[in-house]
């Protein structure tokens, strides 16, 4: 019909779709607010980043002053690298919550939806390690050194990746340059494959806590989710506001308010808080290529999830023992991280180690077991005993 | 593309009554009822989130209090020094 413009038109058809007549279940929870407040900090980190590169200037002895300046001289320059530091971590926090959302409810059983939602972490892990490097202090240097030195571990061809990586014997001034055109590139590929994750997840629908078919009980997106996901950017807004205005620095390092110098290593590299859980693994094995494997191992290991879903439940939410075990796996998230930003001594190295064993026991080998012990706890499937259909009391994803 | 409504499920003698807002009270018994739920409904989760939390916080306790010790001198290695 002419006047029902949004569903005839092919570009507002499209925006219909996804945010508008989206049939959605009705009883999704906050976990489900963190997709949209992705794409909300996406949007934070585009338009600022976009305007500190007005002023950055990708060379190894302006960079330092180029941020420097626009901190200082530029109308409200440090609002806007405050808010693109700040938001890096909000970026991050929003990430982790919304795989662990994930985990917990059986997402990953979506898998080409939750495949993506893997590269794009690696996406973002890569863009967020490019930009630290580029105000050129002595962590963005020392970090970028340390981490792009580990490919020399691999076997052959190993020193010959690293030197054409840095485009040099070293991190030098090609290296800035290079990673300042990826750091401005990869957030674009970055959208393009979170429309590929939207693609994926809007061909079944989105999943609910309770793990059930809700095809019976869906509300249109528009207006309640559009409003509880606006109430969720809004708190999101005052978290990276108090952050960006009252403790701008707090979780970053004083290491990085000095120039970059090759000659003079700092006592404790270490990278920002959302890849400390990846320094621990990497640091806890004393070979360096198996130190490399087993950390992009952590990352890679979410994509067995599906395979290693034994339960015929698909949520987490009525398996009280998966529960135990899932915040078991959350408070080691916490271990590792807090040991990542401690020096190599004891007994932080043993607690490392115990806690890389832990995060990896769990995923491949208890979490599975848990869920096969579970099977045997419930009763059998039951089916109506009249009436002039057969259909399964609790009907579940995948059958 | 995708599921949309009209073609999502087919279930039938299912019926729904609905009260006009303007016939209710909003925020009925949000604190008589909602505050006893929400105290059962922590009793009901706590049991399975705080103990790994504790377990990691007596963890990160003991590991820098040993950190810490590591770092010091045993006066008792030199008490027989003149």
């Amino acid at each position: 019909m002419a006047h029902q413009l949004r569903k005839s038109h092919p570009l507002l058809k499209l925006v219909n779709h996804s945010l508008i007549d989206l049939p959605t279940p009705s009883n999704i929870s906050y976990w489900w607010n963190f997709g949209s407040l992705l794409g909300f900090t996406l949007l934070i980190q585009l338009a600022s980043g976009v305007m500190l590169m007005m002023h950055f200037l990708a060379d190894d002895s302006l960079a330092f002053m180029s941020v420097a300046y626009t901190s200082r001289e530029v109308w409200y320059g440090w609002l806007i690298r405050s808010l693109h530091a700040n938001g890096a971590s909000l970026f991050f926090l929003c990430t982790f919550l919304h795989i662990g959302r994930g985990v917990y409810y059986g997402s990953y059983l979506n898998e080409n939806t939750w495949n993506i939602g893997v590269l794009l972490l690696l996406l973002l892990m890569a863009t967020a390690f490019m930009g630290y490097v580029l105000p050129w202090g002595q962590m963005s240097f020392w970090g970028a050194t340390v981490i792009t030195n580990l490919m020399s571990a691999i076997p052959y061809v190993g020193d010959s990746i690293v030197t054409w990586i840095w485009g040099g014997p070293s991190v030098n001034s090609a290296t800035l340059t290079r990673f300042t055109t990826l750091h401005f590139l990869l957030p674009f590929i970055l959208m393009a494959t979170i429309l590929t994750h939207l693609i994926f997840l809007h061909e079944r629908g989105s999943f609910n806590p309770l793990g059930l078919i809700s095809n019976a009980d869906k509300i249109p997106f528009h207006p309640y989710f559009s409003a509880k996901d606006a109430m969720g950017m809004a708190l999101a807004t005052v978290l990276l506001m108090t952050l960006t205005f009252y403790f701008p620095n707090l979780l970053g390092d004083p290491e990085n308010f000095t120039p970059a110098d090759p000659m003079k290593t700092p006592d404790h590299i270490k990278p920002e808080w959302y890849f400390l859980f990846a320094y621990t693994i990497l640091r806890s094995i004393p070979n360096k290529l198996m130190g490399v494997i087993a950390m992009f191992a952590s990352i890679l290991v979410l994509l067995l999830l599906p395979a290693l879903h034994t339960s015929k439940r698909q949520s987490m939410s009525l398996r009280p023992l998966s529960q135990l075990l899932f915040w078991v796996l959350i408070a080691d998230f916490f271990i590792l991280t807090w040991i990542g930003g401690q020096p190599v001594q004891n007994p932080y190295t043993l607690i490392g180690q115990t806690a890389s064993f832990i995060y990896f026991f769990t995923i491949l080998i208890l979490l599975p077991l848990t869920g096969m012990i579970e099977n045997l706890l419930i009763k059998p499937l039951r089916y109506r005993p009249y009436g002039p259909w057969k259909i399964p009391i609790m009907p579940t994803w995948g059958n | 593309m995708g599921p949309e409504f009209g073609r999502l499920a087919y279930v039938r003698h299912v019926i729904t009554y609905t009260l006009s807002p303007f016939e209710q009270r909003p925020f009925a018994n949000y604190f008589r009822v909602g505050l006893p739920n929400t105290w059962r409904r922590f009793r009901s989760s706590v049991f399975r989130v705080t103990p790994p939390f504790v377990v990691a916080y007596a963890v990160y306790s003991w590991g820098t209090e040993e950190n810490e010790r590591l770092k010091r001198k045993n006066p008792a290695d030199y008490a027989n020094d003149q």
